[in-house]
């Protein structure tokens, strides 16, 4: 009996190592962790991000970002969120991913990881259909332009292409719109994928496909998750092969202005 | 069994020692098997995990790097000869053999990318649609090159007709085929991390399972030369002393080789694969970046958009603030010390050229946006083409030192794990015969 502990050693060990081993497929508390991922998406952007009839949200984010989480094997559980707490959602634990128009900077990567670009947009002007004049950015000039908050998109024409527009302040684009169609502002400019989602909702406004600063639409994700978002790359790539990416920009955008031509994954943004 | 019925008269302790000699030789047996088989076990990890790394991944980031490298650089020449018009004779004819040379260059990436790819269904899909994409461009490349020799213009932006030709080549290229190439790269840098990680986590399991079963073994080597002594009153048997002496050695010499190894593993990614590929990243964005600065010469309609992606990928080079092409070359000029951010953060050696191509463009542009068109070409297709080149040629040293080390890692790694595949066969089974040679006369003498 006295011999038993050295004889049930080698087995013992033997065991103990396949445990170890067996152990090692669930790591961290990135996105593939858990077997749920909550994204946070918009819910005022028709087309994008909006509440259907049903009260469900839906829309191309919301399409993709489900394709996306089921490519990693989870369910997906959506978030709302505001284009000025598409940050805090990540650093506050309150989601684990964002698909919400949420473009590429260098300055957001210091706070947020990017997997993609899913989408490549440009920035672009909604006019009312009347409106002749305005044909690129340099026409806007001397108009007033809606400033959303969270946006950057008036600060660019402003900054960025030396535009000297008036930048009028908005809450959201529900009010700008409605000031838009009244005359009180002359154009909204931001993301295509945005204008032509709010160009679908009225029959005055018209997309001026003016293509002037390519966006790059990823997917956020906390920073140093990096094995989530390489699986994250590789289900984007899987989208654009497979032909999902195609036919949902088909269903949310073929019946508006913008414009789809070029289907093909976009050159990604790097893990690390 | 036998034994025992053989000798019903014999004393307890006397019919108990050949069973239990049979027992401890066999646990002896049992131990050593273990410790051969992790050691086994961990050197084929081992060997596996730098195989991926060092014979495909890394050699498929240069491949895919230098596809990347070779197309942006076509569209760059196909840019420049529609800048030139019907001047710049020889420079025209120097840039449309750049362009065939790259081409071919391109083709040849393609080849060794696909060969390297193995049997990942996804990169072949992408290599091949970069194959069927990039006969496409060359079939507008060309007609938007012969068009442009028709028009015969003046050096600038060549007639509409052309550069709607062109507008579809270069589509094609910066938004289908060099984003393919591009994340083909960044695929293969996924694939080192990962191996990186599992490889080294299992070995590390591994190492610390040899170390176990290995003091496993010593222990019940001398609990068997112990009850060889005693038993039989003899001394020391030599078989087992040396047995044990050679598992020791082979126990050191394993840990050693897995150790090493792990060490040329760690060196080979952090020092060597991760510079290279953050190299060759920045490389092929600085190509693209130069190529944005002709494109904005060339097509007055998209100059804003060209701007944007020229000031965009300065950016994620080199990181200052900036909201527009302007501010960004003021602050770039006014920075102090190492860059905090982007892909060449922290590389002094390559800064001196970054700030002299953005010192260069933005005298381009100051030329271009005043009227002097013809000045802003010439400094396009002059100085700025020359500070281009020194760049690039900066960072493609920085990329083959990295290389270097890169492959001086991996062969280390591989000596590592071959002394061990040389030797330790030959000492497994020494230590085997060893532990029976010396049991056996023993378990004779019951017989």
């Amino acid at each position: 009996m006295r011999r038993l502990p050295i004889a049930a050693l080698t087995p013992l060990t033997l065991l103990a190592l396949l445990g170890l081993l067996a152990g090692c497929g669930a790591t961290g508390d990135g996105v593939l962790s858990a077997d749920t991922v909550r994204v946070a998406v918009r819910v005022d952007l028709p087309g994008i991000g909006a509440r259907g009839p049903s009260g469900a949200v839906e829309g191309f984010d919301v399409d993709v970002a489900r394709y996306l989480v089921g490519k990693l094997g989870k369910k997906a559980v959506f978030v709302p969120v505001t284009a000025a707490d598409r940050e805090k959602v990540l650093t506050s634990g309150r989601a684990d991913m964002v698909l919400a128009t949420f473009s590429i900077t260098q300055d957001r990567k210091e706070r947020v990881l990017f997997a993609g670009p899913y989408q490549l947009s440009y920035q672009d002007i909604l006019v009312r259909r009347g409106e002749t004049r305005i044909k690129n950015v340099r026409d806007l000039a001397g108009r007033s332009i809606c400033e959303v908050k969270g946006s950057n998109a008036g600060q660019r024409v402003v900054e960025e292409r030396k535009v000297a527009a008036r930048l009028v302040p908005f809450d959201s684009y529900g009010p700008c719109m409605e000031r838009l169609l009244s005359g009180e502002v002359d154009a909204v400019t931001t993301n295509d994928v945005i204008l032509a989602g709010l160009a679908a909702e009225s029959s005055g406004l018209r997309l001026v496909n003016a293509q002037f600063n390519e966006q790059r639409t990823g997917v956020g994700m906390r920073l140093g998750d990096v094995e989530g978002c390489e699986a994250v790359n590789r289900a984007i790539t899987g989208m654009y092969q497979d032909g999902t990416a195609k036919k949902l920009l088909k269903k949310w955008f073929g019946k508006t202005d913008l414009p789809i031509s070029t289907v093909s994954v976009p050159q990604f943004e790097g893990c690390s | 069994m036998t034994v025992v019925q053989q000798h019903p008269a014999a004393s307890p302790t006397r019919v108990n020692v050949p069973r239990r000699l049979t027992r401890m030789t066999g646990l002896t047996l049992a131990s050593l098997l273990v410790l051969f088989g992790l050691v086994g076990a961990a050197g084929l990890v081992a060997g596996d995990g730098m195989r991926v790394v060092g014979r495909d991944a890394g050699p498929q980031v240069l491949a895919t790097a230098g596809l990347y490298h070779g197309l942006s650089d076509m569209d760059a020449q196909v840019a420049d000869v529609l800048l030139m018009g019907r001047e710049y004779g020889d420079r025209r004819a120097a840039a449309l053999a750049r362009y065939e040379q790259r081409r071919a260059e391109a083709n040849q990436a393609l080849l060794k990318a696909f060969e390297l790819t193995g049997d990942d269904p996804a990169e072949r899909v992408t290599i091949q649609s970069v194959l069927d994409g990039l006969g496409r461009y060359e079939w507008l490349a060309g007609r938007a090159m012969l068009l442009d020799t028709q028009a015969a213009h003046a050096a600038g932006p060549p007639p509409e007709t052309v550069l709607k030709v062109y507008r579809q080549a270069t589509d094609l290229m910066r938004l289908e085929l060099m984003p393919k190439a591009y994340n083909l790269t960044l695929e293969s840098g996924t694939i080192v991390r990962r191996t990186h990680d599992e490889t080294g986590f299992t070995v590390r399991l591994l190492r610390d399972g040899v170390l176990a079963a290995g003091g496993l073994a010593l222990v019940v080597l001398a609990a068997l030369q112990v009850t060889l002594s005693r038993r039989f009153r003899r001394t020391l048997s030599p078989p087992l002393l040396t047995a044990t002496a050679l598992t020791l050695a082979l126990l050191i010499a394993g840990v050693s080789a897995l150790a090493g190894h792990s060490a040329a593993m760690d060196e080979a990614k952090q020092g060597g694969f991760d510079a290279m590929l953050t190299l060759s990243r920045a490389r092929a964005v600085a190509g693209s970046l130069h190529a944005d600065q002709a494109r904005y010469l060339l097509d007055p309609d998209r100059a804003d958009t060209y701007e944007h992606a020229f000031l965009d990928k300065s950016q994620s080079l080199v990181y200052t603030e900036g909201g527009n092409v302007e501010a960004y070359h003021a602050t770039l000029a006014r920075a102090k010390g190492p860059v905090r951010l982007g892909m060449l953060r922290g590389r002094a050696e390559i800064m001196k050229s970054y700030r002299r191509l953005h010192a260069t463009d933005g005298r381009m542009r100051a030329e271009h946006t005043s009227g002097r068109r013809a000045a802003a070409v010439a400094t396009k297709l002059g100085p700025l083409a020359e500070d281009y080149a020194a760049l690039d040629t900066v960072l493609a040293q920085r990329g083959t030192a990295h290389r270097a080390t890169f492959d001086r890692a991996v062969a280390s790694g591989d000596e590592a794990m071959a002394g061990l595949w040389r030797l330790a066969p030959f000492g497994m089974a020494a230590i085997v015969a060893l532990v029976v040679i010396g049991v056996w006369p023993r378990l004779r003498e019951y017989r």
